[in-house]
């Protein structure tokens, strides 16, 4: 029924414009997602400077990832309206119930639920508690994961050449930001001198 | 004798460091420099009371902790 | 005098001394059957949390796990505060120059459990809890029997728990962290554990001897219990005394009983010097020791607190900044590593110390920096703990600390005895 408007609002005959914005913002998401998840990696990993504090890592990984789940929900709903391909508005919500791709849909359908739940938990993080938050907010690597290789399994673009190599500098981009967490956690903080400073018996036969 | 062992105003709102939520990321250091220094360890050192002027700031800094460490209790 | 073995397993027997209270007729054992034929015939308990309270405030009965805290109006909050109550008794010691609780609880468990059960009945308390040091099986071997020959006859039922081996077990909010299945450590806690505190629930904590304290007021009233001690502060406490004679020492005093004395009975030097309250304590030259009594004013006069009563004389030849040194490392060993200032800050002052110990420094500044820096920050008290033995002992011994601030020490040529505190 959109789809109808839009063509009568005077586009050109036949020129599939929602199933434009839902390719392109599929792209343009896995970009911003990148940057989102490589932001947030490296928010811990990173110690801050005087030019640019943690602070700012981490504001720019908050405003990325609204910006990114503008996207997303740009991209979910052109895939709804557009009727070239028959996929209803739960099975948008509900994973591997499209008849459309059901498989690699599904996938990014389990990414999206994932990212909502990541989304209201971390606006309701201080009423959640730090625990349950973060249980919640690992689960966005997967999310990431799953994007991509929907975005790979489906994407009109992912056979071409750039399309390929896009995807492939977004996943060594991720890679490298959680190799340098890694090594970072790793090198823990100098311990000051260990912790039984003095290994002496301090009281009767009392160690 | 440090800032933080002052007696508290009861008209201001009050910073508190849950110590051992606290894991040293510094980005309440980072975002209110006027009432929170980092100690050799990278470990905040924080004013307790907060000016007027710096309330939003300070609420800033809470929203930002990674550990939810940083707690501010009103007057 | 009775040795008993109190530390089973490593072989540290402590000498106990009879008593005029808590400690009397030692020879007649721990046993129940004793125990009730002395207490029987006395006075009704009291009934409710108000009588009760009024009966501790007319004593001003304090709490001997060194806070020295009121019982009555922790009994009166928790009486009114909303939630069925919990008694807890800390035996954990946790400390490891303290011994008399593990005392008490080895050789007068009944005047101990007499106490929880009056304190418990008195607030409505529906379970008691008790909480013995994990390093003494002795003592968990011995509250278990006596636990089990009252447990037809007691109203309020009883459990006992092990603390974990390490000094900050017998920290009050670390006890409830035991109790509620978390590890036995402290936490910051938002409001006192009379208001909430186990599940919520309004928690009369107080150690070991509070209780036994609080059973012999109400068995014998407060005439016959003010019959001993000042009048500001009638009544008897236990002492540990270790002063690295043959084995340490826990005896009952009057307050207001001189000091000396009772060191040279146990075997100890008191023209040396004195950690006075364990290894938070305050250290205190020997002008100051000659004049002290077992009085918390006295004590505060002194700029000390009596704590929980552990007295730690300096040996003569001994030398108070190796002993500062030793005993700072061990607490820096004992830091629950979950607070940064605490896990980092008291391993570096311990460094710190050493190094002024082994004349290695030329100016206290690092101590000192170190020490403003760990200072109110964490979830206990673990540091400014650490910190007082050490602020205490550059005021106390100012000569000492010149001389190792210059590479020597006034105890060189003296060996430190092994196992010395």
């Amino acid at each position: 029924m959109l789809s109808n408007v839009v063509q009568a609002a005077g586009l050109v005959e036949g020129a599939p414009v929602l199933w434009y914005a839902n390719r392109g913002s599929g792209f343009v998401l896995l970009g911003l997602l990148t940057i989102t998840t490589v932001a947030g990696v490296l928010a811990g990993a990173v110690p801050g400077s005087r030019e640019w504090p943690r602070a700012a890592t981490q504001a720019m990984h908050r405003n990325v990832g609204l910006l990114s789940a503008t996207f997303l929900a740009l991209h979910v709903v052109t895939t709804v309206v557009d009727e070239f391909v028959d996929v209803r508005w739960w099975q948008a919500i509900v994973p591997f119930t499209s008849g459309y791709e059901r498989i690699w849909l599904g996938l990014g359908v389990v990414g999206l639920d994932l990212i909502l739940a990541v989304i209201i938990t971390s606006m309701l993080r201080h009423r959640l508690g730090h625990r349950l938050w973060r249980g919640i907010h690992v689960l966005s690597y997967l999310a990431w994961a799953l994007g991509t290789v929907h975005g790979l399994a489906m994407g009109t673009d992912a056979g071409t050449r750039w399309g390929v190599a896009f995807a492939a500098v977004c996943t060594m981009a991720v890679a490298v930001a959680i190799g340098a967490r890694l090594v970072s956690l790793r090198s823990a903080p100098p311990s000051a001198g260990a912790p039984k400073a003095n290994p002496v018996t301090t009281h009767r036969g009392m160690p | 004798m440090s800032a933080s062992t002052r007696a508290p105003d009861p008209a201001r709102q009050q910073l508190t460091v849950d110590w051992q939520s606290c894991d040293g990321h510094g980005l309440c250091a980072e975002i209110l420099p006027e009432l929170v220094h980092l100690d050799e360890w990278h470990f905040p050192v924080v004013q307790r009371a907060v000016p007027k002027e710096l309330e939003r700031l300070a609420r800033a800094a809470v929203v930002a902790c990674p550990k939810l460490a940083l707690k501010i209790t009103k007057p | 005098m009775s040795g008993v073995r109190v530390a089973a397993g490593q072989g540290t027997d402590v000498w106990v001394h009879e008593g005029p209270r808590l400690l009397a007729d030692l020879e007649h054992g721990p046993g129940l059957a004793v125990h009730r034929r002395r207490s029987n015939g006395r006075q009704p308990w009291p009934t409710s949390g108000w009588e009760l309270a009024e009966l501790l405030e007319a004593v001003d009965l304090r709490g001997r796990g060194g806070a020295a805290f009121p019982l009555a109006r922790k009994v009166r909050t928790a009486a009114k505060a909303r939630g069925r109550p919990v008694v807890v008794v800390n035996a954990a010691e946790g400390e490891p120059a303290s011994s008399k609780d593990s005392t008490l609880m080895l050789l007068k468990p009944h005047l101990v459990l007499d106490g929880a059960q009056l304190v418990a009945q008195a607030i409505g308390a529906d379970t008691i809890h008790v909480v013995v040091p994990g390093e003494r099986p002795s003592v968990q071997a011995g509250v278990r029997t006596a636990m089990a020959d009252r447990a037809d006859a007691d109203p309020v039922p009883m459990s006992l728990h092990r603390a974990e081996c390490r000094f900050v077990a017998g920290e009050s909010s670390a006890v409830l962290e035991l109790l509620s299945g978390r590890p036995n450590l402290p936490v910051t806690t938002s409001r006192p554990s009379a208001v909430s505190g186990l599940g919520g629930r309004p928690t009369v904590l107080s150690n070991a001897e509070t209780y036994a304290q609080a059973a012999l007021l109400a068995r014998d009233g407060v005439d016959a219990y003010c019959s001993v001690g000042t009048p500001a502060e009638p009544g008897t406490r236990l002492l540990t005394i270790d002063g690295d004679g043959d084995r340490p020492t826990v005896l009952e005093v009057a307050h207001g009983t001189r000091l000396a004395p009772l060191l040279a009975a146990a075997d100890a030097d008191a023209d040396n010097g004195l950690l006075l309250g364990g290894y938070h304590g305050t250290w205190l030259p020997p002008a100051a020791v000659a004049d002290l009594t077992v009085s918390a004013m006295s004590m505060i006069e002194a700029g000390a607190a009596i704590g929980a009563g552990v007295m730690l004389p300096l040996r003569a030849g001994a030398c108070p900044i190796r002993r500062t040194a030793v005993v700072v490392g061990y607490l820096a060993g004992e830091s629950a590593n979950r607070c940064g200032p605490c896990k980092f800050g008291l391993p570096a002052l311990a460094h710190a110390v050493r190094d002024l110990a082994l004349g290695a420094v030329r100016s206290s500044e690092r101590i000192v920096q170190l020490m403003d820096a760990v200072e109110r920050r964490g979830a206990c008290h673990h540091p400014d703990g650490t910190t007082r033995s050490i602020r205490s002992m550059l005021r106390a011994f100012p000569l000492e600390v010149e001389m190792h601030l210059s590479g020597s020490c006034t105890a060189a040529a003296v060996a430190v005895p092994a196992g010395a505190w």
